[in-house]
């Protein structure tokens, strides 16, 4: 990854109203082959952007279990304790990102808000989701960054929670996640861009890569495990 | 409402921009993983050689040769990882998805070995040892290591019992099984697996079971094997349709374009290649094209611009580069000889250089000498061997050793 390519976008809030210009110009400015990898497949030619298009779909996924999702209690943006365990009963939606990060992350987190709008459109599948943002760079993403992240992606606290916790409480969380962070010397984080779905038993059943993340495939899968018993 | 269409203007520059400087790119991961393997980015550093003590009399290892070019002990064998057993018939391995760990399966005592190569690439440690696979999963010959997100699907060659059917078991990363899926009976022997993540497909191929393949060649029954391609709904790990071929298709490759529904294999015992191709929803799969008689194509691997497939021969001693860009009527372009009985390929992200080892299986080899060579691969798509890179498997303390599959760092 090149990072003296990037260039970093402000998220100042009047910018805001052209988030999907904003988003596009980051992309632009992004490490071409994250790039590359993540939109070879899902790039749009007529819907809008950071919706997936061209991929076959599965209206009836297989989706075993495949193991207990690990339970955690981390702070939101009002450093109120969220506890997984808590969330019993609805399906989740669990990414490791940082606010800093020019390559996946921004991706990674417009492709959930495409994801929202479509849980959002469908009503009471929205009222039964809920997805948590965890970052992996806690030293730089206080309560405030990650507020800011909140609002630059729009995303509804009631339904997503961005969730920090210092160094040493994270560390577990993240080793049980199979997550790992690198810091590179251009001060990104490398880690896994996976996403990671959990059905209203706190059971770990799908896990994305972010390069071939289709909304319109989670969407579904989401279905599909909300029509099964809690 | 100007600055709206501006926005959408900027926006499609924008992707237009990526999309198409992305695609000059080439630094994915190597052609031929699993799609869901994270790339590397730069020069490569280590090449693992999953290893078989020729006679089987000392312990199986993995050997770390040093690949890089600014290296004083470049093209050494650095190391070696005993697995501390013998007679394992160390084959294939694959790279977890986000490239921490090696996973390294055996076709005779039914093991994978789990490589830690993310804290010490120079020196992979075993983290885990699955060598209950039989009792876990009902099957026996792990084959092909393909990283899903999180997790490995293996593709197994028999049931436990050594017979069949064949099938695939899904991991975690650290080893804790999630499922198996059986092949069909009436489809029963299994070997490759490849993804198109896109299409929402995946194939798999048909060898023989371990009732076979553990005996010399010349015990093998021929007609013991399949001639079998099956298409999967992967998101439902759903058997599609069925394909019939010419006898043993091994390797899978799937078209690097996006959304292309065709791809290849390679069918050892009919000496040829063949396609498989989407045609009004429905697959077909026919011979696209002869490789010679006596070629016994073992391994397949692709250039990172989908317009050439490298074909190891391995009873004719060549490696066969063919021209794939008019995928309908592909044309042999290049031949090169790098040695006896040449058989895993393994081409660098850039597509610039392939690593080569000489051994198939214990039971196969005919070899007198084992190595792992370098070709390089001009960008006509010619392929050169470097007479200077000429790793020898010969002189371990513990004698000679089989070079197998190989995977980079």
């Amino acid at each position: 990854m090149n990072s003296q390519n990037f260039l970093r976008i402000s998220a100042s809030r009047e910018r805001i109203p052209l988030g999907v210009l904003g988003v596009a110009l980051l992309l632009l400015c992004t490490s071409f082959t994250t790039i590359r990898a993540a939109w070879a497949d899902a790039l749009p030619q007529k819907s809008p952007p950071f919706e997936s298009d061209g991929a076959a779909l599965s209206r009836t996924p297989s989706l075993p279990v495949i193991r207990v999702a690990p339970d955690f209690i981390l702070l939101n943006t009002v450093n109120q304790p969220v506890h997984l365990s808590d969330l019993r009963g609805q399906v989740v939606l669990i990414s490791f990102i940082y606010t800093s990060c020019t390559s996946a992350c921004p991706l990674l987190t417009a492709r959930m808000s495409a994801l929202w709008g479509r849980l959002k459109r469908d009503g009471a599948a929205a009222r039964q989701v809920r997805f948590l943002s965890i970052t992996v760079d806690p030293a730089r993403d206080s309560a405030a960054a990650l507020e800011r992240y909140v609002k630059r992606f729009k995303a509804d606290p009631a339904r997503w929670s961005f969730l920090r916790e210092e160094r040493q409480k994270l560390q577990p969380v993240l080793a049980a996640y199979d997550e790992w962070t690198r810091p590179q010397p251009d001060g990104e984080i490398d880690h896994p861009a996976r996403l990671y779905l959990i059905d209203r038993r706190g059971r770990l059943r799908e896990i994305y890569s972010i390069s071939f993340f289709d909304e319109r495939q989670a969407f579904l899968d989401i279905q599909a495990l909300l029509h099964q018993s809690p | 409402m100007k600055r709206g269409k501006a926005a959408r203007r900027l926006m499609w520059a924008a992707i237009g921009a990526v999309v198409l400087l992305g695609t000059t790119h080439s630094a994915m991961a190597e052609i031929c993983l699993s799609p869901y393997v994270k790339q590397r980015t730069g020069q490569e550093k280590y090449l693992y050689v999953w290893s078989v003590d020729a006679d089987a009399k000392d312990n199986d290892f993995m050997a770390v040769i040093d690949v890089n070019m600014t290296s004083p002990t470049y093209g050494k064998i650095l190391t070696t990882i005993d697995v501390g057993s013998k007679g394992n018939e160390p084959h294939h391995m694959g790279l977890t998805d986000d490239r921490t760990r090696i996973w390294a399966g055996t076709l005779f005592s039914n093991t994978i070995f789990i490589f830690d190569v993310a804290s010490d690439p120079a020196r992979p440690k075993i983290v885990k040892v699955l060598d209950d696979l039989g009792k876990l999963t009902g099957m026996m010959g792990p084959h092909t290591h393909y990283a899903l997100p999180g997790r490995m699907l293996i593709s197994f060659l028999s049931k436990a019992d050594g017979g069949l059917p064949g099938g695939m078991a899904e991991f975690t990363n650290d080893g804790q099984l999630i499922r198996t899926i059986q092949h069909p009976d009436s489809a029963p022997y299994a070997y490759d697996l490849a993804i198109k993540p896109g299409l929402n497909l995946m194939v798999t191929s048909s060898f023989t079971a371990y009732r076979n393949y553990s005996k010399p060649l010349s015990q093998w029954n021929m007609k013991d094997g399949g001639n079998t391609l099956l298409v999967w709904d992967f998101k439902e790990r759903k058997l599609l349709q069925t394909l019939q071929t010419g006898p043993v298709p091994l390797e899978v490759r799937w078209s690097l374009k996006p959304k292309a529904a065709y791809g290849f294999t390679n069918v050892a015992l009919d000496d040829s290649l063949w396609m498989f191709k989407r045609t009004n929803g429905k697959f077909v799969a026919t011979k696209a094209a002869d490789l010679g008689k006596g070629c016994l194509p073992a391994d397949l691997r692709q250039s990172p611009d989908d317009k050439y497939l490298y074909v190891s021969c391995f009873l004719k001693n060549e490696i066969q580069v063919w021209d794939v860009s008019k995928p309908e009527k592909i044309r042999l372009h290049d031949t090169v000889v790098p040695g006896v009985q040449p058989n895993m390929m393994h081409v660098t992200s850039d597509g610039k250089r392939m690593y080569i080892s000489n051994s198939l299986l214990s039971t196969m080899d005919q070899a007198d000498r084992f190595w792992v060579r370098l070709a390089h691969i001009g960008p006509d798509g010619r392929v050169k061997m470097d007479p200077f890179f000429n790793v020898s498997f010969m002189d371990f303390p513990s004698g000679p050793a089989r070079a197998h599959d190989m995977l980079l760092y």
